[in-house]
């Protein structure tokens, strides 16, 4: 950690930091520390505040990330205005990189530099749980590529309120070292021969290194050691319905083809499902578009953009089938038995511009 | 006895497997627009080799080869909605249009033949 950036802050008169920010826990008392340290060592603080944009413009998904950009970047704002009192802190904020597709740790650094060229930053204070938009933990690689590109940064000393979480984090980490292992040791077994010595011995070296280096990615949301098991089993449940869907679908939309006259009836139509965002919806999508007649074209939180080629797979899919399936298969037996997206008015047909 | 069961099961399943192939061959010829051939694109995947690996299982009875068809066919039911959903979805940001019915009730063929408009559409 390189803090000598500031060494010489008191001849200068003004401090210039840059502070990128996420919407973290520890985001608080970053801004909170910037402003601080810069004060410490200048009379006045020029405080840059700016939030990275993971995705270009062109992408749906950056809507979002904009307005929750903008409500961080204000709240930041007040924290400083906050913090400041009466001293002499101007403040900027800004978003970048949003001309471009950030991909990994280098992307960020290359803006940060960029942007610390163009404003004269003495300083990047970094939040330590800093996570611009994407899912791996960024903050290393950040740091080693901010060294190599030679600016100064600083990590800011925070508390984390997760002491208790730390704790449960531990568990949690040994269940998914735990599930993975299992789970690549019997996929290795099952492509093996589980009675000979040889393939036991290899698949739990290499289900080791598995679970070591991917239990974290196979894992985004923490196990629930009765939950989840139970889940396996209902979707096992779910499987045979989602194979009696697909022959049925396949009949209708092959006699559909086969018809010379070829009776198609194209369709957009927007369903707000009910389940959450990350696998459920990922499952629901993938059923609704393994089902042939039903594609999903778009799937954003919890809105569902589907083409359907048939009005049958249309009624079908406005009846809810697939998603009182994936509801029971996450949540249980009693969440399934929800009105149907069109019940609930949550469900309609859609002209071509909603893409 | 059980094998000439085991043979016409093997056939019946290797036809369906290879009819509803090529009912989807027909359908990706003869569907107007991209979103409209990814579905039946897909018909291949599940019902054609779903049906097709059936057949293999059922040819090689209970052994190991067994257990690789059924994982075959789950990674293919993986696999073939995400690559169907990836082809839409990069159609849909790439601008390109669906051809819509104007009215969805009424399934005749003269289909609203959106026009394509590039520079609106994200």
């Amino acid at each position: 950690m390189s803090t000598d950036g500031h060494q010489e802050g008191a001849a200068v008169a003004v401090e210039r930091l840059l502070v990128p920010l996420s919407d973290t826990v520890t985001v608080r008392q970053t801004v909170g520390y910037a402003v601080q340290s810069g004060l410490e060592d200048a009379d006045s603080l020029e405080c840059h505040l700016v939030v990275a944009m993971p995705y270009d413009a062109d992408v749906p998904e950056s809507d979002r990330y904009r307005d929750d950009a903008e409500n961080l970047l204000s709240r930041a704002q007040s924290w400083v205005e906050e913090d400041a009192g009466t001293a002499d802190v101007t403040i900027e904020t800004a978003t970048i990189g949003v001309d471009e597709y950030l991909f990994g740790p280098r992307d960020y650094a290359e803006i940060f530099d960029a942007y610390a060229a163009d404003h004269g930053i003495d300083r990047v204070v970094i939040d330590p749980e800093y996570q611009p938009g994407v899912t791996a933990q960024l903050l290393q690689p950040l740091e080693r590529e901010l060294e190599r590109i030679g600016l100064t940064y600083e990590e800011a000393p925070v508390e984390r309120p997760a002491r208790r979480g730390r704790l449960v984090g531990e568990t949690e980490d040994f269940d998914r070292l735990f599930a993975t292992f299992w789970i690549s040791y019997g996929f290795y077994l099952v492509l093996g021969d589980p009675t000979y010595w040889f393939d036991l011995l290899t698949g739990a070296a290499v289900a080791g290194i598995v679970a070591v280096s991917l239990a974290q990615v196979t894992f985004t949301v923490p196990l629930d050691r009765v939950q989840s098991p139970i889940r396996v089993v209902r979707f096992a449940i779910y499987v045979p319905y989602l194979l009696w869907e697909i022959i049925k679908a396949n009949i209708a939309v092959s006699a559909v083809i086969l018809r010379p006259s070829m009776p198609i009836d194209p369709s957009l139509s927007r369903v707000n499902s009910r389940v959450r965002s990350g696998l459920p919806l990922t499952a629901l999508a993938n059923s609704i578009t393994l089902t042939p007649g039903t594609l999903t074209v778009r799937a954003t939180n919890q809105e569902l953009l589907v083409h359907s080629l048939i009005p049958d797979a249309r009624e079908d899919l406005f009846d809810g089938g697939l998603e009182r399936g994936i509801r029971f298969v996450f949540y249980g037996r009693a969440a399934a038995a929800i009105p149907s997206p069109r019940e609930r008015d949550d469900a309609e047909i859609v002209g071509g511009e909603e893409l | 006895m059980i094998e000439t069961l085991q043979f016409w099961a093997v056939v019946v399943l290797l036809g369906l497997g290879v009819f509803f192939t090529f009912v989807s061959t027909v359908g990706v010829l003869r569907l107007p627009d991209i979103y409209a051939r990814a579905h039946t694109a897909s018909q291949t995947d599940t019902l054609g080799a779903g049906f097709a690996l059936a057949a293999v299982a059922v040819a090689f009875g209970w052994q190991q080869a067994t257990v690789y068809s059924v994982l075959l066919l789950f990674f293919v039911f993986i696999t073939n909605p995400t690559a169907a959903h990836a082809i839409a979805r990069s159609a849909a940001e790439t601008g390109v249009e669906p051809l819509l019915t104007e009215d969805p009730d009424d399934a005749d063929d003269d289909a609203n033949t959106a026009v394509e408009s590039e520079g609106e559409v994200q």
